[in-house]
């Protein structure tokens, strides 16, 4: 069975892009969120292998989600997407549970390394 | 022990240092903040241990009194204000002395000096201290700690046997350090090392950080980082926790030895060496050596395929040519350094000059980065001392004279290094009032030097007349310069370094000087030409292009030959009759050369090849008529001079 993934990214060219490398490698994407509330939602709802989440998103960011889903759900397994220069939010986001990250623009090969570590964790 | 070889390392190190605590200390001038007084604690703090362990105690004792007062201002005890500064100048003097003479075995003659400067360094702290904590150092995150990997992991050595205060809770045996480097290619590295952090944690647990954890989110951060770690795992897994975290290029688990001397441990995370310079001259006198020889090989490989040798013989004598070219290309590389280490003590120096002149200087420089041979860069500052001298000296005006002309009185100077083709380019320019071209024909004029027909001078005849040996035009003679001492030394030097000084001035505007060098001394392309049955070399930086002129194209005008080379008149300089041989009249080349910007033919009887020379210098009298900057040794064994084209034209 495929594992699954939700991804949360305000973009569609970013959800579609991060979908489809995760698609090319098998997995099975059960669900997108344009903003954290949606996040939180969702991840409750479909309870995902994997989480992909941005950290600027309108109506509760992507921090504020990870805390919320790791409130929930201490073992969910969080992949942050980053910019360039985010650092300290990626520490921040680190810091309220998210189990590894990515930076934009994305490589395929890194985010898939990426994945693996976070779900072999 | 082997203390020469110690003494050598803090001698090296500690200057290192003190060029680090001038530079923040004139940043500290302008805007005292936190982050540089933290550069000069954490340097003199650096000089004070390495002090104390090679029993340096003069050193020891003033960098001590230094600190105490860093830690003053850092504490916010003592506020920064100018005196403090003028006291932090004199102190970092005293501390170079005294390294001086620690270095060079003198018992401290300077004591008498030394004591007033720790008395001076003490007294702030006369004023009433209430509590005894400002009298110990705070242990501040991040300062006690360099980023050199070397001396980091040295230092968690020491760590690790005894963790300060505390009774280990873990038997000693378990403790470890572990070395990681991120991949090069690793993106937020900080954040990276956090993640192997977590994975540490998960496993045991964390005593030290090097560098400590808050210099992880700095730029600066370069992914490298020690942790000593308490923990029952085996080293392998405590490799594979670490290789979770992602992004791991290397990790290393160790188990430090508390015996260990602290100095001479080999770091994997040590990536450059120092190697002794003599050792790197050495090295490129023998690739010298064996360009050389390439060369005669080729030349006696290709003549015995033409005799009918085997053809594998060429193939592999010219393979092992390939080789040697780029053995010679590495160890030229492996000596080159960038500019900057040179460029860093004249600030300090500006400062003082332009302090004791009464003058407002903001000073520049531009081109750090640029790349010379070591040998070079030793040998560039005096004359770059000279240049920025007389700049403050005679260029630049004092701010009222400025004000008065409408110019800001903040003068500007700048030292600017950068690459032009094969040469390095190193300009000092001043925004002063230039050079009083009227003044110095007059005095030229007076010392005869030029003739008294002569209404004016250009920059190259400016600088020809500066340059000359014992020309001054100081109207009084300073401690600065104007001892007839400046640009005749710089030319002089200039010139022995196989480069060329150029000058533009404009009155009221300011002066460049242009210093332009190879990059480096020791292997140089020369055109071998002969003259009267010897071999000349002549630099091919120098050499435009070579002819062989028709009869009939010289012309003899105002006493001098000239020969035409499309549409150019150029003056024929004949070598023969300059190198004093009997003259034949009918040379049958000439090589074209530039200097200064100026072209000259130079007749030689013959031209023989193109190729690589090593040079070797001549120890030639300043002032001396030097037609030659040098010697070299040709693949038959015999000796060629090197032609210094800069001398010939003038």
């Amino acid at each position: 069975m495929s594992r699954t993934v939700l991804i949360c990214d305000d973009a569609i060219f970013m959800r579609t892009m991060v979908g489809d490398i995760l698609q090319q490698a098998g997995f099975e994407i059960v669900g997108e969120a344009e903003t954290g509330v949606q996040a939180v939602e969702k991840y409750k709802l479909l309870r995902p292998d994997l989480v992909t989440m941005d950290i600027v998103m309108p109506d509760m960011g992507g921090i504020d989600a990870v805390r919320e889903i790791t409130k929930h759900d201490s073992t969910a397994r969080i992949l942050m997407c980053s910019a360039m220069g985010q650092q300290a939010l990626v520490v921040e986001a680190i810091q309220a549970g998210a189990k590894d990250f990515v930076v934009k623009p994305f490589q395929p090969s890194r985010v898939l390394e990426a994945v693996t570590r976070v779900l072999a964790a | 022990m082997d203390q020469a070889r110690y003494a050598e390392l803090f001698r090296i190190e500690s200057r290192e240092h003190l060029a680090e605590i001038d530079a923040a200390l004139l940043v500290l001038e302008q805007t005292p903040d936190a982050a540089h007084i933290a550069t000069l604690f954490r340097g003199t703090h650096t000089i004070k241990g390495m002090a104390g362990a090679m029993g340096y105690s003069s050193v020891e004792q003033v960098a001590h009194a230094l600190e105490t007062l860093l830690d003053r201002l850092r504490s916010g005890v003592q506020p920064v204000n100018a005196d403090v500064i003028a006291l932090l100048f004199d102190g970092s003097d005293a501390l170079r002395i005294t390294l001086d003479d620690a270095a060079n075995g003198r018992s401290v003659s300077t004591s008498t000096a030394v004591s007033a400067m720790l008395q001076r360094l003490a007294a702030p702290h006369q004023t009433p201290i209430s509590s005894s904590a400002f009298r110990t150092p705070r242990a501040v995150p991040g300062l006690q700690h360099h980023s050199e990997p070397g001396r980091d992991f040295v230092e968690i050595f020491g760590a690790v046997g005894v963790p300060a205060g505390e009774t280990p809770a873990t038997p000693l045996s378990d403790a470890r350090v572990v070395e990681i480097r991120l991949r090069a290619d690793c993106q937020l590295k900080g954040v990276r090392a956090m993640l192997v952090l977590a994975r540490l944690n998960a496993l045991g647990t964390v005593r030290t950080l090097t560098p400590p954890q808050d210099v992880w989110q700095e730029e600066r951060f370069d992914g490298v980082f020690a942790a000593t770690f308490v923990s029952s795992a085996d080293a392998a897994q405590i490799e594979a926790g670490v290789r979770g975290a992602g992004d791991v290029a290397r990790v290393s688990v160790r188990t430090p030895e508390p015996a260990r001397p602290a100095r001479g441990v080999g770091s994997d995370a040590m990536r450059t060496v120092r190697i002794d310079l003599r050792r790197l001259d050495t090295l490129l006198d023998l690739v010298g050596e064996l360009v050389i020889t390439r060369d005669r090989l080729l030349r006696e490989a290709d003549a015995a395929v033409d005799k009918g040798a085997d053809r594998a013989l060429a193939r592999a004598a010219h393979d092992t040519a390939r080789l040697v070219s780029a053995l010679q290309d590495e160890v030229l590389q492996a000596r080159m350094v960038p500019v900057g280490q040179v460029f860093d003590r004249f600030p300090r120096l500006v400062r003082d000059i332009s302090r004791d002149l009464g003058k407002d200087v903001q000073f520049t420089t531009e081109g750090r980065e640029i790349e010379l041979d070591r040998s070079l860069l030793d040998a560039i500052g005096d004359p770059i001392v000279h240049l920025l001298r007389n700049a403050l000296d005679h260029g630049i005006e004092e701010p009222e004279t400025r004000l008065a002309a409408g110019k800001p009185p903040t003068g500007q100077l700048v030292l600017r290094a950068g690459r032009d083709r094969a040469a390095v380019v190193l300009q000092v320019e001043d925004d002063g009032r230039g050079i009083d071209r009227a003044a110095i024909l007059l005095r030229a004029q007076d010392q005869g030097l030029i003739a008294p027909d002569v209404t004016a001078l250009d920059d190259d005849e400016l600088l020809a007349v500066l340059a000359h040996a014992g020309f001054s035009t100081a109207r009084a003679v300073t401690s600065i310069s104007g001892r007839g001492v400046g640009v005749d030394v710089v030319m002089t030097r200039v010139r022995a370094l196989g480069g060329t000084l150029e000058l533009e001035t404009l009155e009221g505007e300011g002066t460049v000087f242009t210093l332009r060098l190879p990059v480096t001394l020791a292997i140089t392309r020369a055109l071998l030409v002969q003259v009267a049955g010897e071999t000349y070399a002549l630099p091919a930086a120098h050499v435009v292009e070579v002819l062989e002129p028709a009869a009939g194209t010289i012309v003899t005008s105002l006493a001098r030959e000239w020969i035409q080379v499309r549409g150019e008149l150029l003056p024929v300089i004949r070598l023969r009759e300059r190198f004093g041989c009997p003259p034949s009249g009918d040379e049958a080349f000439m090589a074209v050369v530039e200097a200064s910007g100026k072209r000259t033919a130079l007749a030689v009887d013959a031209l023989i090849t193109q190729q690589d020379i090593v040079v070797k210098t001549l120890d030639v009298v300043r002032g001396s008529a030097a037609l030659f900057s040098g010697a070299t040794v040709l693949g038959d064994g015999s000796p060629a001079l090197i032609v210094d084209i800069g001398s010939l034209s003038g």
